[in-house]
């Protein structure tokens, strides 16, 4: 193990996954104490996104995502409409899990949706208070593979053995996980068709991007992503005041009544442009917007800005900055879109970061009350306005972050409340 | 990574030894003379000639792909009003080229976002979004110089953007959707240096350009001749670039207004081909606007606004040089602009 560090072990590993990852995992920093969940799991949150007060806040308040995530993609093993018997054992399964863990991020969040074409399936539609259609291509340039398997697992803790025991427990390739004997696991009735696909992680916070930026295709050699930053672009996102409350991303009616729909796209990025053709300032002008770098409102990775990015002080004047300074904001761009009439935010963005297959990606999961929403926000933030503005803003280029950023994947889902968490039928 | 840096360093060795005995014809990167002390404000002999080489073709929908590449060189990448410098990196190996346009027309498109991805043997060697181009042989494309992980077979997949270029006439409803085809790269850096590649020292700096360079079954990246165009009322030159400018009697389909169809299509000289992406006003008669870039399948991409009645002098202000990265010979021209007028 000469020149291997506890570190380097410990930041592969849930990347790894599998027996091998947990065993890397558990040599080096042995098994997390972590308090198991209730015996009754009917008395967890409703909303199974409910992580907001469960997760450490910044001393800005922003929450902080747990720093490991594994997002398992699961395909039914039964053609058609689920029994009773697989929705019975998916139940128990998912009962044990809660058990097992604290709802906390030291212990486990995590979360079921279901796939349009999960819910295919059914003779009767989704029931119409849910809209959640199909993935399609948000922009003019894209064309992503789209994810249809049925169900997303979405495992999140801040310690990597704790997801890891959680996968392995829930697959069935573990008994029990945290002191728990699971009843059932999903081994059966769901399981990763693909695993090279169909099994994708990531980790976020501030100094686990820059401790896994080396040989990681995408990233420059010289490893320019700042120790402070919890993303590999150098700035940190999901401030408070830019995010939709839980509240307000809750399906209001019908039987998923507390449930949300779920967007994810898994985007590869390319940062070599990003961090050698640009300095400080070009990158504040395309991550936040150009007034941003004229005012100097942006120190190191941003944390400076608090619990807001005031993007909302930048958005009358868009076009304005567009031809003055060539270059537009990312975050300038979407906000146009995410914002009710009332001004509240309509998005909840929960991104993070990833190293899988050695390449620099994102995972971006997306809660909104409506699909529609999220593809307004996409849309806002293609700028395809602006590029008629002035020939300076391109499709690709000085307009935001497209140029760095490849959507390869994106997914919708619908999240059930918890009560329906096990194979919902569609009404 | 690094071992792309390693093959890198020792091709950089190989050439430089080359040079040494090769004399006129000798390989990048050690072979480029200096950029020029002097060079003119307008478009000018490069110090070097350098040819290129198909990599290959491919087809999705109704577009037509072709990758051609050469050895990389540096380049001039324009935002706003300035044209920086981009040296060639220690890792780069070859400069890609694509050329994209419409089968059925010719019509190639400009000024969308068009993006590599490389790969070999299923591996990501690399993805990025290529910028823009004018060159005097093959004047508009896209294009980037790239490191490789060696001699090869690389799968290169083109994806081109839908383009938000305003289209007329029977370009209405068309090029809205991307596109993309993988190509097969078959790469070795001795085939590579191969191809033709001149110093060109008597001619630099000469008010002159490299002739246009015809590659079998691509369209040429020419403007259409002013002879061929509806109504030129005059041509005017600025920034060293040609204005021809013209009158429709109508609008062309999918134009909103009425009255009549002011344009400019701009070229360079001697090579006349098409410059796209700049940003321009207009003032004649009562109208005072900007003209819009536009695609059209008659006048081709040109810069056009509809307008009531067209006055005795049409006066046009470019307000920003085109959006393109520069090959060398380029990089001075066309940035910035006197007004001009034409006399109808």
């Amino acid at each position: 193990m000469t020149g291997t560090t506890r570190r380097d072990v410990l930041k592969a590993a849930v990347a790894t996954g599998g027996a091998v990852g947990l065993s890397a995992c558990l040599d080096i920093a042995g098994e997390s104490d972590v308090p198991q969940g209730p015996d009754d799991p009917s008395t967890l949150p409703e909303r199974q996104y409910a992580w907001g007060e469960h997760v450490r806040r910044d001393d800005a308040g922003n929450e902080q995502l747990p720093g490991h995530q594994v997002l398992l993609y699961l395909t039914l093993e039964r053609d058609g409409v689920p029994t009773e018997g697989d929705r019975e054992q998916v139940a128990t399964a998912f009962d044990s899990l809660s058990r097992a863990y604290a709802w906390e991020s030291e212990g486990l969040l995590w979360s079921a949706a279901y796939s349009p074409s999960y819910f295919d399936r059914y003779e009767e539609p989704l029931h119409d208070a849910v809209e959640c259609p199909p993935p399609h291509a948000l922009s003019p340039f894209e064309q992503p593979e789209f994810d249809d398997q049925d169900v997303l697992v979405h495992l999140a803790s801040d310690n990597p053995d704790v997801v890891l025991r959680a996968e392995q427990a829930l697959l069935g390739a573990e008994d029990g996980a945290n002191g728990v004997t699971f009843e059932a696991s999903l081994d059966g009735v769901a399981s990763l068709a693909d695993e090279s696909v169909d099994r994708r992680t990531g980790f976020v916070g501030a100094g686990m991007p820059a401790e896994r930026q080396a040989d990681l295709e995408g990233i420059p050699e010289d490893g320019p992503v700042p120790d402070a930053s919890p993303l590999f672009m150098g700035f940190k996102a999901g401030f408070a005041g830019n995010q939709a409350t839980e509240d307000y991303v809750a399906i209001e009616e019908g039987p998923f009544a507390e449930g949300t729909t779920k967007h994810v796209s898994n985007i590869r990025q390319r940062l070599a442009d990003w961090y050698d053709e640009q300095n400080f300032e070009e990158r504040v002008m395309e991550m936040f917007s150009p007034k941003h770098a004229e005012e100097g409102w942006v120190e190191g990775v941003g944390t400076n800005l608090g619990d807001a990015s005031r993007v909302d002080e930048t958005l009358d004047d868009i076009e304005a900055q567009a031809r003055e300074h060539g270059r537009i904001g990312h975050a300038q761009k979407a906000a146009r879109a995410n914002r009710d009439e009332a001004g509240n935010v309509r998005l909840l963005r929960r991104h993070f970061e990833s190293a899988d297959d050695g390449v620099a990606s994102l995972h971006f999961p997306s809660l909104q009350q409506r699909m529609s929403e999220f593809d307004a926000v996409r849309a806002a933030m293609n700028g395809t306005d602006l590029t008629g503005v002035t020939p300076a803003v391109r499709q690709r280029v000085n307009n935001g972050i497209l140029e760095y950023i490849f959507v390869v994947r994106r997914g919708n889902w619908v999240v059930p409340p918890r009560s329906k968490l096990a194979l919902p039928r569609p009404r | 990574m690094r071992r792309r840096d390693l093959l890198a360093g020792a091709g950089g060795l190989a050439a430089a030894g080359l040079a040494g005995c090769a004399g006129l014809v000798t390989t990048e990167p050690a072979g480029a003379p200096p950029v020029l002390d002097d060079r003119p404000d307008a478009v000018y002999f490069p110090t070097h000639v350098e040819g290129m080489r198909m990599a290959g073709m491919g087809r999705a929908g109704s577009y037509r792909f072709a990758l051609t590449y050469s050895y990389p060189h540096r380049f001039w990448n324009v935002n706003g009003r300035e044209a920086t410098l981009t040296e060639i990196a220690s890792e780069d190996d070859v400069h890609l080229m694509t050329t994209v346009w419409d089968e059925e027309t010719g019509q190639i498109l400009p000024e969308t976002g068009l993006s590599l991805e490389i790969q070999r043997d299923g591996e990501l060697v690399s993805q990025e979004v290529i910028y823009p181009m004018l060159s005097q042989p093959m004047g508009f494309h896209y294009g980037a110089n790239f490191g490789l992980d060696g001699d090869g077979s690389y799968e290169v997949t083109a994806a081109v953007g839908g383009v938000s270029t305003r289209r007329s006439g029977g370009f209405v409803g068309r090029f809205g959707d991307p596109a993309s085809a993988t190509i097969s790269f078959d790469f070795s850096a001795a085939e590579r240096d191969e191809i033709p590649f001149e110093n060109t020292p008597d001619r630099a700096g000469e008010r002159a350009a490299v002739e246009p360079m015809a590659m079998e079954g691509m369209p040429s990246g020419q403007a259409r001749p002013a002879d061929d165009l509806p109504g030129v009322v005059g041509e005017a030159t600025s920034g060293d670039a040609r204005f021809v400018v013209g009158v429709r009697d109508t609008p062309p389909e999918g134009i909103d207004g009425d009255g009549r169809y002011l344009y400019a299509s701009v070229r360079t000289p001697y090579n006349a081909m098409v410059i796209p992406a700049m940003a321009m006003t207009a003032s004649t008669g009562d109208f005072e606007g900007e003209l819009t870039r536009t695609l059209d399948p008659e006048l081709g991409y040109h810069y056009g606004a509809a307008v009531d009645t067209i006055g005795n002098v049409v006066g046009i202000e470019p307000t920003l040089p085109p959006q393109t990265a520069r090959h060398e010979g380029y990089e001075t021209a066309f940035m910035s602009f006197d007004p001009i007028e034409v006399t109808v």
